[in-house]
């Protein structure tokens, strides 16, 4: 199993909603995406590429063939699914500390919901709930999504700014040279080496380093090959 | 009320029911068998989703069954019977969590993609097929239901009778499509050496540098220089 | 809910940074345990001399305010060998068994950093036996008589500190070998000594609270409730609020067996006793680069268009004369006016001037920039920042009412900061002699603290919306020649000036050992010594 890939981890949370009250849990999330403001804690905090929030109705478990037996649940199941930039315990601390509320509003329906604080008893809550990644696959490995959004930046202001190229003298060149980077001031950060954030994003590092070599005397055995 | 859809990016979340049994002439289990060859997936020098376009980050994983809730908590119904005076027996014992358990072992496959405003599952479920078919056969073999694909548009008929809508989808990145978002990142991490690079200089020799700059990178193109999927060296 | 802590039971060190009170020199001491029943009476002796945090005055029943101090903490191991029972030792902190060197690679300890390199003392611990560190013992020392006597500060602590050295050796040797004091602590021109010796960077004769790269420090460090003296102190060190005003830290931030900043009491082994008020302390022996600082700084300071004394203000948050803070004296001129300011003022006036600040009116980074010291090291409300479509290119903002409380994700990073500067620079020119900072953290929970601002913070620069790049002075700065470390000085976003890259940084500070030590109240050193620990 492997719940990191590069600077990002993927959380899986599987927690009991009675099934009478699922609908509630869906109304809420509905809310959410209709008042932004409900996710402008989430947004600020700037850890999360992708996150997902599913229920599951007690009868909604997919029946794929006559021979699989029929699920018989007493609960609904409520889904969490997060892409995140940082350790577990950052990721999980930096949500009950910024937005504890909003935690506890999409939980709360859930059997036995902890509430966001106190942090021990959460911690001990999202553990026990979560479900271990066995493989994780992600297209931008050295990128946290403050990188992704920040490349956007970049992206578009340099093609912006290949139009005037050409245009006036060397030194109005500069000029607006030295403004495309006072633009792009907070877009800069370097990405690579990937920070160690926890003992198994070492373990997730040596691998790599395993493979790089790989990779190079593939390269080498190839290239003599070719003479 | 729920969406698969946010912007241009796309939550698709599968749970497909693995087979009850044993791998003939093995002493393994159909789900352990899936979970194994995904942890060789692990071993491999990179994913084999590095092929399947337009995904940004995927998972795999088995769910054996689902957890009886026994920490103490304190969510919306839990305490409210202790609201009454005296609590009788059988509304305490009714108040307990409950055991629950599934029939059957699902593979998780919960993906984020570019699908474009209108969602196109299956075009990416079927440019997955096209991509690595043999890996999907191994994984997706030994579910219930499997037989019936034989090609790409089966295969999207499977994944979406097998697939769950989400209550919520959160982006907190960026939608645009992949190549668009590896060109991007490419772009950072090269303009912040050129910035770097030519800081002090004077204007005409940062100017010629820039359109030399400008020249390598071809910051419209997406077909190269660029990151490759998956990709975690410089 | 005004609490009064039990400072007769809490160790002086964790409460008064002891440089500040006037002990400008000190002597750390690291002993290995030999024999436990010996070592315990050995613990019993010291604790009867343990300095406390109690209030000092001279006046009947007050305890009178000591000549020289004496603080102990031990090491995982250090408490194994004295027997603290098995059931107790299994609740202490996972990263405190591993100890500091396990921790390397989420320290960022690499490169010359690297554990390899440490002083001897430091390199053999935890590797055999009998050269594992057990115990620390801390000295420091005044200066009766100064300076009325004429004489140098020095050298009149120096006195003092001897003195309480050989009280030291002279119960360690009472102990019939149940306690031996490790040598290794590498001194001037690589001499090995039995001891660690720190003390106040001196100019023309008067103590400084400067450190060997010139900047005044000691002035930033956190306020929590139940410190008496600590009152007049809180803005600019407790916590931010909703309302700018400032208020204590949760005690539990600092201290187990006290409710935190996230309403519980911190993770803490059983039983309470051995817990309570006492707290993790994290020692760190780091070297000073002054060589390639300066070379450094020159070579810079000599583009940077704000000259080269900004742009040493730049790497740290403020300016190195007198810690005149960047966000209140961005340039030349307002640091004129601060200082005219800062002669003027009495001593509040003056804690008021350097202490009480936000970044909340420079959240592009454009005074104080988001890879210096201070503001990397405690972000006050500074993280909960956003830029929106619309938002001038360059700029972030305040995403008001976006988190519970403005200071979310700082509060809970806090650390104490305990220490002093050690050796002397004799050559400016080199980078090889002994000096630099020994720096004592103390929290309560050291991963969550310390070593989330070491490596989030410090070693990686996500939060700040700077990719990977690192904290200037600090940051554990490549030592590949195709990755180079930089920062980004910002700019005001909607002003003319150009962004200022510094390239190429190297290597600043070095580690050169240290490790993870529990600092246990009054009543747990007693324990402890009499073996009486009950943990069912
Ligand atoms: C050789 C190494 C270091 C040097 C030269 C140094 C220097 C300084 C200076 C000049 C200041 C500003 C004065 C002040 O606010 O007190 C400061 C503040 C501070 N430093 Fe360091 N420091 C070093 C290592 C560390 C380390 C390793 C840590 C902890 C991880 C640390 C934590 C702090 C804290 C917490 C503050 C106060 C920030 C605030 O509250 O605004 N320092 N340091």
């Amino acid at each position: 199993m492997f719940n990191i890939a590069g600077k990002s981890y993927a959380m899986n949370v599987i927690t009991p909603v009675r099934w009478y009250l699922a609908w509630l849990n869906k109304v809420i999330f509905y809310a959410a995406l209709k008042i932004p403001s409900t996710l402008s804690g989430l947004i600020t905090l700037s850890l999360i590429h992708y996150a997902r929030w599913v229920i599951i109705g007690r009868n909604q478990f997919p029946h794929m063939a006559p021979e699989q037996p029929r699920e018989q649940l007493k609960y609904s199941y409520m889904l969490f699914f997060s892409n995140f930039n940082g350790s577990w315990d950052q990721y999980v601390d930096s949500f009950t500390f910024s937005i504890p509320g909003g935690l506890d509003m999409f939980w709360k329906w859930n059997v036995r919901y902890s509430k966001s604080v106190a942090l021990t008893p959460f911690h001990r809550y999202i553990q026990y709930n979560q479900l271990e990644t066995q493989h994780y696959y992600n297209a931008y490995p050295l990128a946290a999504s403050n990188d992704v959004k920040s490349a956007k930046t970049v992206k578009a202001a340099l093609i912006a700014f290949d139009q005037e190229l050409r245009k006036g003298t060397d030194a109005e060149f500069l000029a607006r040279y030295n403004t495309l980077l006072r633009g792009l001031q907070h877009d800069m950060g370097d990405m690579y080496p990937t920070p160690i954030v926890s003992m198994a994003a070492y373990q997730l590092e040596r691998r790599h380093q395993r493979h790089e070599r790989q990779l190079q005397e593939l390269k080498a055995a190839a290239s003599e090959g070719g003479v | 009320m729920g969406s698969n859809i946010s912007g241009s990016a796309y939550a698709l979340t599968i749970l497909s029911p693995i087979r009850n049994g044993v791998v003939p002439g093995q002493e393994i289990a159909f789900a352990d068998k899936v979970r194994d060859t995904l942890q060789n997936w692990n071993l491999l020098i990179n994913s084999p989703m590095t092929k399947v376009p337009q995904t940004y980050l995927c998972r795999y994983f088995v769910l054996d069954d689902v957890y009886t809730q026994s920490l103490p908590g304190g969510s919306a119904l839990d305490t409210l019977i202790d609201f009454l005076p005296i609590v009788p027996d059988s509304l305490r014992k009714w108040a307990m969590p409950t055991e629950d358990h599934l029939q059957s072992r699902y593979l998780v496959f919960s993906c984020n993609f570019h699908g474009g405003p209108n969602g196109d599952v299956d075009g990416y479920l079927q440019g997955m097929w096209n991509a690595i078919s043999s890996n999907i056969r191994e994984v997706w073999g030994y579910c219930y239901g499997f037989e019936k694909v034989h090609d790409a548009a089966s295969f999207a008929t499977y994944m979406k009778q097998c697939q769950l809508t989400a209550s919520l989808f959160f982006v907190g990145s960026n939608d645009e499509p992949l190549p668009e978002q590896l060109k991007a990142l490419y772009l950072k991490q090269e303009f912040a050496r050129f910035a770097v690079a030519n800081q002090g200089l004077d204007a005409a020799t940062v100017r010629a540098n820039y359109l030399a700059f400008s020249q390598r990178v071809k910051p419209t193109d997406l077909n190269g220089p660029t990151w490759v999927p998956g990709q975690y060296r410089l | 809910m005004t609490k009064q802590l039990d400072l007769l039971d809490i160790q002086g060190n964790v409460i008064r940074a002891y440089g500040r009170f006037g002990y400008p020199v000190a002597r750390y001491v690291f002993l290995n345990i030999r024999n436990a029943a010996r070592a315990r009476t050995f613990v019993g002796k010291l604790t009867k001399k343990v300095t406390t945090a109690t209030q000092w005055g001279d006046g009947i029943g007050q305890v009178k305010k000591p000549v020289w101090t004496v603080n102990v903490a031990f090491t995982y191991q250090g408490l194994k060998e004295l027997e603290v029972p098995r059931e107790s030792l299994m609740n202490f902190a996972p990263e405190f068994a591993a100890g500091m060197k396990a921790r390397r690679d989420i320290l960022g300890d690499d490169g010359p950093s690297a554990p390899e390199l440490w002083d001897p003392i430091w390199q053999e611990n935890r590797e055999t036996r009998d050269k594992d560190v057990h115990i620390f013992v801390s000295l420091n020392a005044s200066a009766p008589g100064w300076p009325a006597n004429g004489r140098d500060l020095i050298e009149t602590s120096y006195e003092q500190l001897e003195l309480a050295w050989q009280w030291l050796k002279d119960i360690v040797a009472q102990h019939g070998g149940g306690v031996v004091i490790l040598g290794g602590n590498v001194g001037d021109n690589g001499a090995l000594l039995d001891y660690q010796d720190c003390k106040v960077v001196m100019e023309q004769g008067k103590p400084t609270a400067k450190e060997h790269f010139g900047y005044t420090d000691g002035i930033g460090d956190p306020v929590f409730e139940g410190v008496p003296y600590d009152t007049d102190r809180v803005n600019g060190r407790g916590k931010q609020l909703e309302n700018q005003q400032w208020a204590p830290l949760a005690t539990g931030e600092f201290l187990l067996g006290h409710i935190d900043e996230a309403k519980e009491y911190p993770p803490a082994p059983n039983p309470v006793l051995l817990s309570r008020n006492g707290t993790y302390m994290i020692y760190r022996k780091l070297h000073e680069n002054v060589a390639t600082f300066d070379a450094y700084l020159d070579e810079h300071g000599s583009k940077y268009p704000g000259g080269k004394e900004l742009l040493a203000a730049k790497f740290v948050g403020r300016w190195r004369d007198n810690g005149a803070p960047l966000v209140k004296a961005p340039d030349a001129a307002s640091k004129a006016v601060f200082d005219k300011q800062l002669a003027v003022a009495d001593k509040e006036g003056q804690d008021e001037l350097l202490c009480n600040f936000t970044y909340d009116a420079d959240m592009s980074g454009a005074k104080c920039p988001f890879s210096a010291h201070i503001r990397r090291i405690n972000p006050r409300a500074s993280l909960q920042m956003i830029s929106e479509p619309g938002d001038p290119p360059g700029s972030l903002k305040n995403s008001v009412g976006a988190f519970d409380t403005p200071g979310a994700l700082t509060n809970r990073r806090r650390v104490l900061r305990r220490g002093l500067p050690y050796g002397d620079v004799k050559d400016r020119t080199r980078d090889d002699g002994n000096h630099g900072i020994i720096i004592m953290m103390l929290n309560s929970d050291i991963n969550r603290q310390f070593e989330f601002v070491q490596q989030q913070w410090i070693n990686y620069g996500n939060d700040f919306k700077a990719g990977n790049d690192k904290e200037i002075l600090l940051g554990n700065h490549s030592v590949d020649d195709r990755f180079p470390s930089k920062a980004v000085l910002q700019v005001e976003p909607t002003g003319n000036d150009t962004p200022y890259i510094l390239s190429k940084i190297p290597r600043l500070v070095e580690t050169r050992g240290g490790d993870y030590f529990f600092v246990p109240s009054l009543t747990a050193l007693r324990m402890i010594a009499k073996g009486l620990i009950d943990p069912t």
